[in-house]
């Protein structure tokens, strides 16, 4: 996944750079080892690397009024930095992976970013320009969504016909426009519009921005959705809305449905930070069992789950959460967390409390068992490493050295988020990934 | 019966078309800039002339009218106000309706608009300021930081108004760079060629809510107001994009109502009988400070709003365009005996009742507008239509062809029992318009859609709210600041 960003402003008077660091920075959770952004002006500047938005966007005199960035949870060394170039004329962030393109014979032997290089470049013998663009795009399969912006200063910005990466777009009063990958943005950045700051931009919809219109032009559609539920549960920023519905909303549904599902007796309820939070605090008000801060952060928040490595990830948990001794002491502990890729970081957490005097400690888990790699960019490592794929829940708990641990049911989930199933992308926790 | 209609717009074409509808059978006659096709049909068919000329040249309008040797004026658009035209046709003895030029400065100087209101204490005024250099402004704008509403100082065709959010601190330097640079451009821009007004530059606060507009026919004495309408300002589906001068607009019932048969409404009747109040109060103190009588429409460009509920951000001297054609398509008196009685200032005896109808407005354009009107112009337009509810705006006939104006090319006007049922209706009519040259055209499908008037009915509410707190406490219109240091300062 990554975080994904295109400003268009119609007066050139205007400088987008500030816009364009605040509002990634706003989109930081969805990936924090890279960050980019170009400028287009008078001429086109662009300032990517390796690290946080504050930490690579710092050059404080780069001007233009259009602008495209991302943020990316890829290190460098496995994926290019977006936004990557198309061609020479030609800027792209994109959230999600391509699968296929229409008319284009994929090369397993070049990296992706040059598969789409070669593609672009046979669509543009074909229609240049906004055209090209238009074309090239409408071509491609997969669960993406994108903004690109082109020498012109055309901006398009759309999602692959299958929604399965979120993008929407807000408004900066008369003077321009804003496409994100989350509405949060808009509220960082964007007019403070007293009701929905932002507009779900439809799978398959296409959003253009030229000097003489932005309007949304319909692409390819296809009767099937498949919105990525993942985001639901732990990706996207609970301060967002995610094709129309509130994240916080089924966050706080996922806490009442854990208490239906596995109801136990205890004498506190943890959620672990920051995703769980809500979890617990909707579990403690089903239940009535108090909700108490468990943990204390030293240092950065940063998503420990997206770290690229496993000494980097156990950095980060200890770092982050440290058990406040307090909260635990002579206690039974429910503690919520929203995923379980390996169970090391969870395991981590377990032993933590226990040595600060948990009496006993359940765990919840906000999601279902991860079962499979995602072909659309989630970070999920190889199916040999995940647990949830390999152990039965009471054998979990052994390992992790829980008194009980249970999973969300996916029918759970489902009911949670409030879509019917079939628009939904359920594939990390059941193997089923929608045809592209 | 003979009439003289000035200007050659959408709202004009409106205007024919309800004056061509009156029982006395008038014989129209026009005078205007383009060869505006609609009008055209009208005056012919009703045995008048049309004319081309300058409307804000009142010996041209004056020898159209005697050479016509018509019973009144209508007057369409508001330049010809600010430009004396009423004034000296009046001298000639020619009864008009339209505002004389010292009644117009309600809507020519929104610094005095706003002066006057806050002199007669009418409610629904927001804070401003008034620059006559732009040096005066700098310091302000570098002090006062929050969201403002930047405007040339005189109407300007519409044009150079820019709001600008200023509440989040880590964009303020960015965002006060604009309001700056735009500030200047208003003084040295907008306003370059209008001598006749001291002051250049206003700036307001910023207010949110939604916007309509409640015009009012009066003859100085009696006011009647029109049914409230929506217009649509953004060029682009979603309120997204540049200010244009309206993209469509609807209206039903008096307070835009969702549909006839439904409780749901932007405006409550409460609500909109203050805004009428306010219209009314602002032709008071207008006539009380120039000492002359208002002959036409005025009207107020409200918006309802936290601070205050129905709050005037603009007046006009004239119809809204595109919102001529809705008020004007449900009116079922006779216009012609509602200007006779404002000529005659027996207003209070005319019954004017309004069809109970949603009405919806779709304004069509060339790509280029608004701000690039030489790529909009020149184009020649293809209209498959002979039915009702096309209204030509900015278009040119020219040996029989027509060519786009430039701005808005033709409204579509769609009639229905609800608002989107009406909008659907105006869409149907919007596919009936294309370009011969395969130049595009664009409007706003979004316009009285369901998504659309839930949106707005939903923004509504969220100002309501606001309001009616304030006005529960006894604050409204107040505006209170702490100052760390000084103590509480108070406004209002």
């Amino acid at each position: 996944m990554a975080g994904i960003l295109g400003i268009y402003l119609f007066d050139n008077r205007w400088n987008a750079y500030n816009f364009g660091v605040f509002g990634l920075m706003a989109l930081q959770h969805r990936g924090q080892e890279t960050a980019g952004l170009e400028l287009f002006g008078e001429g086109r500047n662009k300032v990517s690397g390796k690290g946080l938005v504050e930490q690579v966007l710092t050059s404080g005199n780069m001007k233009g009024h259009v602008c495209v960035g991302a943020v990316s949870p890829y290190p460098a060394e496995d994926a290019e930095i977006q936004p990557i170039s198309l061609s020479d004329r030609v800027s792209v962030a994109m959230d999600g992976k391509i699968l296929k393109i229409d008319g284009y014979r994929w090369s397993g032997s070049t990296s992706y970013e040059e598969n789409l290089r070669r593609a672009f470049s046979e669509q543009v013998k074909k229609s240049v320009d906004l055209d090209g663009l238009k074309s090239f795009f409408s071509g491609c399969r997969g669960g993406f969504s994108y903004v690109a912006v082109n020498e012109n200063m055309d901006m398009i910005a759309g999602r692959g016909s299958l929604g399965v990466k979120p993008l929407v777009l807000g408004k900066m009063g008369f003077d321009g426009g804003i496409v994100a990958s989350e509405s949060c943005v808009m509220d960082i950045i964007g007019e403070r519009v007293p009701i929905s700051p932002a507009e779900n931009i439809e799978p398959g919809e296409v959003r253009v921005f030229t000097t003489l219109s932005a309007h949304s032009e319909l692409g390819v559609t296809s009767k099937r959705r498949a919105y990525c539920s993942f985001e639901y549960v732990y990706l996207a920023r609970p301060d967002s809305y995610i094709n129309d519905v509130p994240v916080y909303r089924v966050r706080r549904s996922i806490g009442k449905k854990l208490v239906e599902e596995g109801a136990v007796d205890a004498d506190v309820v943890i959620g672990v930070p920051e995703t769980a939070i809500p979890f617990a605090m909707a579990f403690s008000n089903e239940t009535g069992i108090p909700v108490e801060k468990g943990f204390e952060l030293t240092g950065r928040r940063v998503r420990s789950a997206m770290k690229p490595n496993q000494l980097e990830r156990l950095k980060g948990v200890q770092l982050k959460l440290n058990v406040i001794s307090e909260a635990v002491k002579g206690k039974r502990v429910l503690l919520i967390d929203d995923s379980v890729v390996r169970g090391n970081t969870l395991a981590n957490i377990v032993y933590l409390m226990k040595e600060k005097g948990a009496k006993e400690i359940h765990v919840r888990i906000g999601s279902p068992h991860i079962v499979s790699h995602c072909p659309f960019g989630v970070e999920v490592p190889p199916e040999d490493e995940l647990i949830g794929k390999h152990l039965p829940e009471d054998k979990i708990a052994e390992v992790v050295g829980a008194d009980s641990f249970k999973y969300l049911s996916i029918d759970g989930l489902i009911e949670s988020v409030g879509m019917s199933r079939k628009n939904l992308c359920l594939g990390c926790f059941n193997g089923h990934y929608p045809e592209v | 019966m003979k009439i003289l209609l000035v200007g050659g717009g959408g709202r004009e074409h409106a205007i024919a078309a309800a004056l061509a509808r009156s029982g006395r059978e008038p014989r129209l006659y026009c005078l205007s800039e383009l060869a505006n096709p609609g009008i055209k049909k009208i005056v012919k068919r009703s045995g008048g002339e049309y004319y081309l000329g300058n409307t804000n040249d009142s010996e041209a309008v004056v020898l159209a009218a005697q050479k016509a040797g018509v019973d009144f004026v209508f007057v369409g658009p508001e330049e010809p106000n600010f430009h004396g035209v009423p004034d000296r046709l009046e001298e000639q003895g020619i009864p008009c309706i339209g505002a004389n030029r010292a009644v117009s400065e309600l809507e020519m100087s929104k610094a005095s608009m706003r002066d006057l209101q806050w002199k007669y204490k009418i409610p629904g005024r927001l804070w401003y300021k008034k620059f006559k250099t732009f040096e005066e402004a700098v310091p302000y704008i570098e002090e006062y930081a929050d969201s403002v509403a930047l405007k040339p100082a005189r109407q300007a065709g519409g044009k150079g108004v820019k709001v600008i959010e200023d509440f989040q601190v880590y964009l303020q330097e960015d965002k006060r760079k604009v309001k700056k640079e735009h500030a200047e451009s208003i003084v040295r821009e907008y306003m370059k060629g209008y001598d006749d007004i001291d002051y250049k530059l206003l700036i307001e606060e910023r207010v949110w809510g939604p916007e309509y507009t409640v015009h009012c026919f009066t003859d100085g004495k009696t006011v009647i107001p029109m049914p409230a309408v929506q217009d649509n300002k953004h060029a682009f589906d979603g309120d997204l994009g540049l200010e244009t001068g309206g993209m469509g607009s609807i209206s039903c019932g008096m307070n835009l109502r969702w549909g006839v048969e439904d409780g749901r409404a932007i405006l409550t009747d409460e609500e909109y009988r203050k805004s009428v109040e306010i219209v009314r109060m602002m032709i008071d103190s207008i006539q009380k400070e120039t000492g002359k009588r208002y002959h036409g429409v005025v009207a107020g460009q409200m918006m309802l709003t936290s601070v205050w509920g129905p709050t005037v951000i603009e007046m006009y001297s004239r119809l809204g365009d595109p919102e001529a054609g809705n008020v004007l398509s449900v009116l079922k008196a006779d216009i012609v005996e509602i200007c006779e009685a404002i000529i005659d200032e027996r207003l209070n005896a005319v019954r004017v009742d309004f069809e109970d109808k949603a009405v919806v407005v779709k304004a069509v354009c060339p790509e280029g507008y608004p701000n690039r009107r030489d790529m909009a112009s020149g184009h020649p337009v293809r209209l498959k239509w002979n039915g009702d509810g096309i209204l030509w705006a900015s278009a040119d006939l020219r040996d029989g062809r027509v060519f786009c104006g430039g701005s808005r090319v033709v409204e579509c006007l769609g009639v229905g029992e609800s608002i989107p049922e009406a909008s659907a209706r105006a869409e149907r009519l919007t596919e009936r318009v294309s370009l011969e040259d395969g130049w595009k055209l664009f409007h706003r499908r979004d316009i009285g859609s369901e998504k659309s008037m839930e949106r707005r009915i939903a923004l509504a509410n969220m100002a309501r709210e606001i309001y009616q707190y304030r006005e529960r406490r006894g604050l409204l219109g107040k505006r209170m600041i702490w100052i760390p240091g000084k103590g509480l300062v108070e406004v209002g």
